[in-house]
């Protein structure tokens, strides 16, 4: 049976109080299984962004409970939020944020610098992952000096390359155009299949509901569908 | 990666930065180059006045320097000498004899202080002699020579070989008493007190017009070895009190000067600590700035695993990188304005200030501590300027950093 890498109980997610309360989330159960490659889909303003930031324990909840690699992330503080989630989950973000002043390899090799990766394999792992997302050669190029589609290349290698539990993607292929976006979605269904590296995505884009395992469907903050291709 | 991504956050707005490198570095300046020039201002005050007749320190009766009473002779004067002289520390000494007068001429009269002197053994403290302006210096400890203030001579419209009458009340009997004396010299010394009512006479016809035998009024003496404030390393031998004699350090002697030496230190310290807040300020505004300009990216930095405290430890490490680039610019232009004003000097000759002329320019007194305690104190208040940003920084949620701008 397979690993349940993401728990989540009856979570309510809202905004303002009183009049102005608006429900983001409402009762929201989720399991996401070890080697999921799993879309989130919904219309704009469905909550999955929001749900995104609960489950990587940038935001929290209003009530209800939730579970990452069998912790539960409400009873962390915000330094063990951040150490978790530089261990356990990887994040991709729509508009790739790199850090524009850092070359493409130590945008790479940041998050493992704070994990006190030694140097050696440090280097091994850049170089591995750089040439997974097909960028060898351009490890000291900055962020600016790259087409988007090679920075959301960078950013899932920067995801991926410190072995996290799950990969956490909003909306990665947004700013791409279809055909870049259908090679990283390649790409990252590749490494799903070969390293069994679990995906969880917020999307509309028609490419990633085809290429996913799994579609979990939001409307207005709740789930109202959840299946399996 | 923390340090290489401080210093290079820090050349993403490379005016900003410079600017502020600047103003840090021109407070540091200000600073080092003020310091020097008041510590090259006070030990040319005081080298001006232990130098003229003042010395390091004078001895004499108890009570005397209150009235110039003629009868308070110091007492025990050989063995008071012997004492003094025995110290290895004393350089010169010079016994003075010296009573309020009033010096009359063909042109009229003009109260002065008059002062019967060894000329050879004043001439070694005081330097009399670089101060004549016309005529020559007293040539004898004995004789009817006379040499005054240049003032006192254009107050009576005195000139060179002019007989002049010194009446002042003798030592024994308390009446008037007379000496006929001849202009020798008129000295210019760029003291007010001095210029205008002083005259040096042999100091053994001042004893015997005053009756007083070999008794003097006063020791002057100079010492050598002494701290960087003018006061001799090894503290001198106090008379006891039964002895009916004092000895004065020129700290006593001129409290005044003493004050303005030590307010140097507290004057530069209030001025530092004003400035440094200000650049503090200066500080504390741009990294803010930064900080606000890069929101998103510190949420990213923070949610891709950067604990509250590597965050906070960016932005004091932008501050040391500022600091540290602020410090060597302001260390060479410090060091270049100290330079050039050690050559040049400023030139406040005959000017005078607390009693005190200068006799010649100011120069800057550099002192090595300062290259070390000023940087150290920048790097300090940069830092401090940076605590509240890094603080800022520590408590910002990355999911309200990353609303900043749409994922």
């Amino acid at each position: 049976m397979a690993e349940i890498v993401i728990n989540t109980k009856n979570l309510d997610k809202s905004f303002g109080s009183g009049e102005t309360e608006i429900h983001a989330l409402k009762d929201v159960n989720l399991e996401i299984m070890r080697g999921d490659f799993a879309a989130i889909v919904g219309p704009s303003g469905s909550g999955k962004t929001t749900l995104l930031n609960i489950l990587c324990g940038l935001d929290t909840v209003s009530s209800g409970e939730i579970q990452v690699s069998g912790r539960s992330l409400q009873s962390m503080s915000g330094s063990e939020l951040a150490q978790f989630r530089r261990e356990h989950i990887g994040l991709v973000f729509q508009a790739y944020n790199l850090i524009p002043v850092l070359t493409v390899l130590e945008n790479i090799e940041y998050v493992m610098l704070l994990q006190n990766v030694p140097s050696a394999e440090r280097k091994e792992r850049v170089r591995k992952f750089l040439t997974e997302v097909g960028l060898e050669g351009k490890e000291n190029r900055f962020p600016a000096e790259l087409s988007g589609g090679q920075q959301q290349r960078v950013a899932i290698a920067r995801a991926m390359v410190s072995h996290p539990d799950i990969i956490l993607a909003d909306e990665p292929t947004a700013n791409l155009d279809s055909e870049t976006g259908a090679q990283l979605l390649d790409m990252m269904r590749k490494f799903n299949e070969e390293l069994n590296m679990t995906f969880v995505f917020s999307t509309h884009d028609p490419q990633i509901m085809e290429r996913a395992k799994r579609l979990v469907t939001l409307t207005d903050g709740q789930i109202v569908s959840d299946e399996l291709k | 990666m923390l340090w290489k991504l401080a210093w290079r956050n820090l050349w993403r707005n490379r005016v900003r930065t410079w600017l502020s490198a600047l103003v840090i570095a021109i407070g540091l300046v200000a600073l080092i180059f003020i310091d020097t020039m008041m510590v090259g201002m006070t030990t040319n005050m005081l080298k001006n006045a232990t130098d003229s007749l003042m010395g390091h320190a004078q001895m004499h009766a108890l009570g005397f320097r209150d009235e110039y009473d003629v009868k308070l002779t110091i007492k025990n004067l050989d063995e008071t000498l012997e004492q003094l002289r025995k110290d290895p520390e004393l350089t010169v000494l010079s016994q003075r004899a010296m009573t309020q007068a009033m010096l009359s001429s063909s042109g009229g009269g003009e109260p002065v202080l008059s002062l019967g002197v060894d000329p050879t053994e004043e001439n070694l403290l005081s330097k009399f002699d670089e101060a004549i302006i016309e005529g020559e210096y007293l040539d004898s400890v004995s004789g009817k020579k006379m040499i005054l203030g240049w003032k006192v001579a254009e107050k009576l419209e005195l000139i060179l070989g002019e007989r002049l009458v010194l009446t002042a009340v003798d030592a024994e009997s308390g009446e008037m008493a007379q000496s006929l004396f001849r202009l020798s010299g008129i000295f210019k010394t760029g003291e007010e007190q001095m210029d205008a009512s002083m005259v040096l006479v042999p100091r053994q016809t001042l004893q015997k017009m005053l009756k007083l035998g070999g008794r003097i009024h006063e020791i002057a003496l100079r010492y050598k070895n002494l701290t960087p404030a003018g006061i001799p390393l090894r503290p001198l031998t106090q008379p006891a009190k039964s002895s009916g004699n004092e000895l004065l350090l020129w700290t006593e002697l001129m409290p005044s000067l003493y004050m303005i030496t030590q307010m140097t230190d507290l004057s530069m310290a209030i001025m530092g600590i004003i400035l440094f807040l200000i650049i503090a300020l200066g500080v504390t505004n741009t990294l803010l700035m930064g900080l606000y300009e890069r929101m998103f990216e510190f949420g990213v930095i923070k949610s891709i695993g950067t604990t509250p405290w590597q965050a906070a430890r960016l932005m004091l490490y932008e501050a040391i990188c500022l600091g540290f680039l602020s410090i060597v610019a302001g260390l060479i232009l410090a060091v270049l304005a100290i330079a050039l004003f050690a050559i040049y000097g400023i030139d406040y000759t005959g000017i005078e200030f607390s009693g005190v002329t200068f006799q010649e320019k100011i120069y800057p007194s550099f002192k090595w501590d300062r290259l070390f305690i000023y940087p150290f104190l920048s790097m300090s208040f940069t830092l401090l300027a940076a605590v509240y940003p890094a603080f800022k920084l520590w408590y910002m949620l990355p999911i309200e950093a990353l609303r900043k701008r749409k994922l």
